[in-house]
Formats: structure tokens, sequence, C-alpha cells
């Protein structure tokens, strides 16, 4: 994987047009980033209601700071690094540990490997990231699930880049070598 | 550091993204945007105190509250405080002034940072650099002054969360803070001292 920014799937005029004060631009801005603020928000804090309190409040403090938003940064970052912050302050304020995410049922769809039952992989997945330390759970995620280049994370996250690729090789190791454990005791 | 090909890791990858309660909802979206429209602008000192955290262009915001918190002592002791670059505070019992980091810029990156200052109080060393996860604990980024007091200071930009960090001496001896917690740094495996900065 390249450290080149990935190409951003929103239309970089919609963050000027809402900023402009059109609604239906920061509507869509929504729409599009919706579901990975949530995947995101999900897998770091760990539970549906905090990561919900978590998008719906970064993306209200985003509306009333878009004045703020200068012209030619990139929106996902931005964002990000609410959310990240949103995240961790959560986290701080809970103190909630679940030995398991609440992620609901395993979708069907989803293709299992031949050598593990898909419940147990997944399940196992899910597990394991949720013991990660929080800051390698963060760089994981961001670059490895929402494909965020390091210098992005760097600015979502305020760490140096060779930390954060510590960080995610780290996470990668422990994922790993938790996941092989599971897929040889099947 | 090899991030190549790695079956395992894109087979994670995929389940992560496949969380299943995230597919796209236009309810949610929709219930996400009816309390977006219906919250409140903020006021006027609210929306202060979001320019100093939330990130954004300048970092004036961020000094103007800063100043004020300095200014009313919110920020008064400590061998670590977040404030002002412009001022001074008090460590020790002595009237310290603030060291803003050479390297340290005030771009839009900055802007949800919290001016976080780093004291040390060594006598005997000939030059002192602050190194943490922030720096990629690169001895030669972040020097610290040495006081007239004989107290070496630095103050640098952090971002809102837990950050680990040690002091280098004469650029050869680690050490952590004495006045603040120690920790193993998850990074590298260093010992070091935490610091906890908060945006409010």
């Amino acid at each position: 994987m390249s450290d080149t920014p990935p190409t951003s799937a929103i239309d970089p005029t919609l963050p000027l047009r809402a900023k402009a004060g059109d609604r239906q631009a920061f509507a869509q801005l929504v729409d599009v980033l919706y579901p990975r603020s949530l995947r995101f928000a999900l897998h770091m804090v760990g539970n549906r209601e905090d990561a919900e309190e978590a998008v719906q409040d970064s993306f209200i403090r985003v509306y009333h700071n878009l004045g703020r938003f200068r012209d030619d940064a990139r929106f996902e970052p931005w964002l990000f690094r609410i959310l990240a912050n949103r995240c961790r302050s959560l986290m701080e304020k809970r103190r909630r540990h679940t030995a398991l995410i609440q992620y609901g049922e395993i979708p069907e769809r989803y293709t299992a490997p031949a050598e593990v039952p898909q419940r147990d992989w997944t399940e196992e997945v899910y597990k394991i990231l949720s013991t990660l330390p929080v800051e390698q759970r963060e760089a994981f995620l961001l670059r490895h699930v929402e494909d965020m280049a390091y210098e992005d994370i760097a600015a979502v996250t305020g760490v140096g880049l060779s930390a954060l690729r510590m960080r995610v090789k780290r996470a990668c190791d422990v994922l790993r070598a938790r996941l092989s454990e599971v897929m040889h005791d099947e | 550091m090899n991030e190549g090909p790695d079956r395992m890791i894109e087979r994670v990858r995929e389940t992560l993204r496949e969380a299943p309660m995230v597919a796209p909802d236009q309810r949610a979206v929709a219930r996400l945007l009816s309390a977006v429209w219906a919250s409140p602008s903020p006021s006027r000192w609210r929306r202060v105190f979001d320019a100093w955290r939330v990130p954004a262009l300048s970092g004036l915001g961020a000094a103007a509250v800063a100043g004020v918190a300095l200014l009313v002592g919110f920020v008064s002791r400590g061998s670590l405080t977040q404030h002002s670059p412009e001022g001074t505070m008090v460590v020790g019992g002595v009237e310290t002034p603030v060291m803003l980091a050479s390297n340290t810029t005030r771009d839009a990156g900055d802007a949800a940072a919290v001016l976080t200052q780093f004291v040390l109080d060594d006598q005997t060393a000939r030059r002192v650099s602050l190194v943490g996860e922030f720096n990629d604990w690169e001895a030669g980024n972040t020097p610290l002054t040495r006081l007239a007091s004989g107290l070496w200071t630095v103050t640098v930009p952090l971002l809102p969360g837990r950050h680990v960090y040690a002091f280098v001496l004469d650029d050869r001896l680690v050490v952590a803070d004495p006045r603040a917690p120690k920790v193993v740094d998850a990074d590298y495996g260093r010992e070091g001292s935490v610091v906890m900065v908060f945006a409010r």
C-alpha cells in the first residue's frame, strides 16, 4: 500500500458550497461520509450508542464551524480529526470496555475464509481489535480500513509518521499472531 | 517497515469494512441531518471556545482563549501546563517565560493543538531535548531553552489525547520527567512520562 492519498469519494466543491450556506451540499457530505464515519467510530468506541453520538456531535461541530474551513484544505482529514477527538473524549468519559463489540448480526453476504467459520473469524477480529491499545487501533483503522495516507493520519492524530507506522505495524503483528492462533485451533 | 501483500490483514480489512451496522441507512442520515439543522448556533463564547477546540484555520482563537486563561490564573503551576506562547508561568515559584519550540508552525494542522509547556530542572546538563511520539523520538527536533533560573523549557502544540515523552540530556541520556507519571511507550517500548492533553 503506498502513501499516496486515496482518491476522495467526495466532490471537492461540496465543502465549499456547504461553507457558503448550501444545506443541500452539506446533506450530500453527510450522505457520503456518514457510513465511513460511523464505521470508524464504531470500531473505535465499541458500541453503537456512543458511536452514533460521536458521529452526530462531530457533524454538528463541523456544520457550525464550516466558516473556518480553509478553501484549499481537504475535508475528510478535518472531519476525521474532529471525530477521532470526539471518540477519544467519549472513551475517556465512559471508560466502558466491552469484550465483544456490539455489531449485531453478522451479514450473510460476507464470504468466510475456507478454513475458519465465518462467525468465529469475524468475532475474533472484532474482539482482538477491541483489545488493541487505542492509539494502535486508531492508526490501524485509519490506515487499513479508511485507506488514509500516513500524512493525513498524522494530521488527524498529531503523531509523527514514524511512530504511526510503528503503531500500524504493532497492530498488524497482534492481529496476525492472534488470528493465526484461532485458525490453528480450528 | 514492510507493509507488503498480507492476505490475513487484507481479510481483516475486508471484515472491518463490512461492519453490518454501517451499511448506507437513509433514515439514520435523515435523523442526523435533523439534529444538525435543529442544533442551536453556538453562542459567541461557544464560538470562541470552538475556535480553540475545533481544527480550523488559525491559532488566533486558541491564543486568545489561552491568553485569557493565563490572565485569570487557569494555568499556573506544574511541570506541564497549557497556555499561550506569549507570557509567563510560575514553575516552582519562579516566573518562567514560555518558549515556543522553534519548529512550531501555526498552520491549519496546529489550530486544534493545545500549547503545552515542558519544564525540566537540571542544573548540570548542557543540552536538553524533548522527545516523544509527536516528534518520532528525534532528539534534535525539539531542543529546550535554558533560562537564567537554570530551568529548561519548551512549549509545543499537542493534539488532545495521551502523549508519551522524555527528555534527552546532552544528546545521550534519556530521562523521564521526574514530575510526571511513568509509562512504557507502546510504540517503541521506551520508558517515558505521560501527559494527558485536554481540549477543554
